[in-house]
């Protein structure tokens, strides 16, 4: 009983160790950007900030063009995510319920595609961006983002899709259903799981994007959360720490109340592409 | 209320012939099983009746009107999936709702008939539950309330009972019986098990290969099976079956099995041929094989005793056969015995094409005998 408990207080010091570790980043930035600028680069540094500002917040929004690229970030995630999930939903039904000659292959070919590191794939992109006219647009980045997080999107929900017995479909069709209304009414929430985690993991794919930003992006009117802020605040003389660590910290939010809220779909998203995928 | 008329129906799947040239008449409120080993077509046939699949060719009327190309939906049908298909994220209520929801009816009468059918079906308690809290009776039970909400012309039933377990197996057919003599419906219940069908039905027709054996009342396929696949395929423990040859003698006919030689009444074989020997499998239920002081010599292979009865496997000149014999009869294998058959229950069947030679006359197909039946069953 003595050697177990011993086993477990180890492993939850083992733990806690891991999570401070992955944390301290995250509790670092959020103090900077808290800390008056005269007290950010005293030596020794102390932990916790001897008066709290969040002048760095207020200057960041009222002199900065943050709440623009946020605006553009927020379209830009959110389109991508309402079109991977609307494009990944349907391609998963198709690839599960009907049959056509190589469907299977199909299946594995979408998922090559992902295999494909995307630098090879950036070049290619920005080229088709400029003869289609989308450069420099926020379309620009829905689509690109659109290719690498479809595939991953249709092999999850194609998970959740098979797991949804044929049974409850056809039950739907002879109680009166039409094919859509069945899928509309039977299947659509059997996958709701599957269709939450897809939205979290693209809207993140969305939001986090940096290297395709930087590449198919380089105006103003375009620009999303990520580049747009080291390009305010990066310049090759000067790094603006504190306002750099306010954006970094509002930046961060969305996507923590989406986790906090989201979680337990998430991992059960998790474990479905695992088991069945 | 309906009957349902299926003629030449076929259906293929790629090289694979699923069902062949099945006629059916079904008639109006008769309870009728399609009863097959598994891959014999029936779940086939059932489905292409619902709509879920199209027949290759032939035609399927539900009360005189084609539905070949309507959708489930506009069939006036209802379906009891195998796997009860309960709609995971409704309540039960809601999931017998459903069908009616789907029609337009109006919430508050709705509700009504969710009530009454609940009422029914004792599931009232249950109403505001998800189908994952309910056991595996209440499930069916609620699968049945969602077929029988909407009061279709006709029910299909797809092996409803096979996930229960044998106890609540047996009291979901007395239900489901119960069930069909109030509401009076037309019935097509698909099984693989012979004693849902014989207990349950007016009339079982009887697949294999896709192709329809016999279509009967439980006695006919019971006593006059049509070919030898039905003789085989019906009755716990089955039908001892042997080759053998028939002989015409003066006033009477020889069954000739090896050495054993049985005698039988002149007209006991609808005699059609000029030769005077016809090759014949022969067969004898374990019920028609008795003990005597006379007799043929056998030896006791095997004693299974059930309770309330002895199935007995016996050698009779070499021949393996069952017998069913009372539990007050005490064998104990090795023992020498002495057994007579009951002649006129004998079954002779044509050795090449299987088919029925008893004067009985085969049977493929009789007709609905009628509601009466019910209370016969």
């Amino acid at each position: 009983m003595r050697r177990r408990e011993g086993k477990s207080i180890v492993a939850t010091a083992a733990a806690w160790l891991v999570v401070l570790t992955t944390i301290f980043p995250l509790i670092w930035m959020a103090i900077t950007s808290i800390k008056p600028q005269a007290e950010l680069f005293r030596i020794p540094p102390a932990f916790l900030p001897e008066s709290v500002t969040f002048e760095h917040f207020e200057e960041l929004l009222e002199n900065t063009p943050f709440l623009t690229y946020f605006g553009h970030s927020l379209v830009i995630a959110t389109s991508t995510t309402v079109l991977v999930v609307v494009l990944g939903v349907l391609g998963a039904y198709s690839l599960v319920r009907f049959s056509y000659p190589g469907r299977e292959r199909l299946a594995i070919l979408v998922l090559f595609t992902y295999l494909l590191p995307s630098v090879v794939l950036v070049l290619p992109l920005y080229l088709l961006m400029v003869k289609v006219g989308l450069a420099n647009t926020l379309m620009s980045l829905v689509v690109a983002y659109t290719t690498f997080s479809l595939p991953y999107a249709l092999w999850l929900l194609r998970a959740f899709m098979a797991g949804t017995p044929e049974d409850l479909e056809w039950a739907a069709l002879v109680d009166g259903a039409s094919r859509l209304g069945a899928f509309v009414d039977i299947v659509l929430p059997q996958m709701l799981p599957g269709i939450i985690s897809t939205a979290v993991f693209t809207f993140i794919v969305g939001w986090n994007e940096y290297f395709y930003a930087l590449v198919l992006v380089n105006s103003d009117s375009a620009r999303p959360l990520t580049t747009g802020v080291m390009n305010m605040l990066i310049t090759s003389f000067n790094i603006e720490w504190s306002l750099l660590m306010a954006a970094s910290v509002m930046m961060s939010l969305p996507l923590i109340v989406i986790f906090v809220f989201l979680q337990s779909y998430l991992t059960r998203g998790f474990a479905a592409s695992g088991i069945k995928g | 209320m309906a009957g349902i008329s299926i003629e030449k129906l076929c259906k293929t799947f790629g090289s694979v012939t699923a069902v062949r040239d099945l006629d059916l008449e079904i008639a109006e409120t008769e309870f009728v099983s399609l009863l097959g080993p598994s891959g014999c077509g029936k779940t086939t046939t059932l489905r292409m009746l619902a709509g879920l699949d199209f027949p290759t060719s032939g035609t399927i009327r539900i009360g005189g009107r084609l539905v070949n190309d309507l959708p489930p939906g506009k069939r006036d049908i209802a379906m009891v999936f195998q796997s009860y298909a309960l709609y995971p994220h409704m309540t039960v209520a809601e999931n017998i709702a459903y069908p009616l929801r789907k029609r337009g009816v109006p919430r508050r009468e709705r509700d009504v008939k969710v009530m009454e059918v609940a009422r029914l079906l004792r599931l009232e308690e249950l109403v505001e539950r998800k189908p994952r809290h309910l056991s595996g009776g209440q499930q069916q039970r609620v699968a049945l309330g969602r077929a029988l909400v909407r009061e279709p012309q006709v029910f299909l039933l797809d092996e409803p009972l096979s996930n229960l377990d044998a106890k609540l197996r047996a009291h979901m057919r007395a239900e489901l019986i119960e069930l069909h003599r109030r509401i009076g419906k037309t019935m097509v219940y698909v099984t693989h098990d012979q004693l849902e069908a014989m207990t349950m039905s007016d009339r079982i027709a009887i697949l294999h290969g896709g192709l329809l054996q016999q279509f009967g009342t439980p006695a006919d396929v019971y006593e006059r099976p049509a070919n030898v696949f039905v003789a085989d395929f019906i009755g716990t423990p089955s039908m001892s079956l042997f080759e053998g040859t028939l002989h015409r003698g003066a006033g009477c006919l020889e069954a000739r099995i090896g050495s054993l030689v049985i005698a039988l009444p002149e007209d006991h074989v609808a005699w059609a041929g000029t030769s005077n020997t016809l090759a014949i499998r022969l067969g004898v239920r374990p019920e028609d094989i008795f003990l005597g002081d006379t007799g043929e010599p056998a030896v006791v292979k095997l004693v299974e005793p059930t309770g309330h009865e002895n199935i007995v496997l016996l050698t009779v000149h070499g021949l393996v056969m069952t017998a069913r014999l009372g539990a007050d009869v005490r064998l104990r294998a090795g023992e020498a015995v002495r057994v007579g058959f009951r002649t006129p229950k004998i079954h002779i069947f044509d050795r090449d094409a299987g088919t029925r030679l008893n004067g009985d006359g085969p049977s493929r197909v009789t007709a609905f005998p009628g509601r009466q039946s019910i209370g016969q069953r």
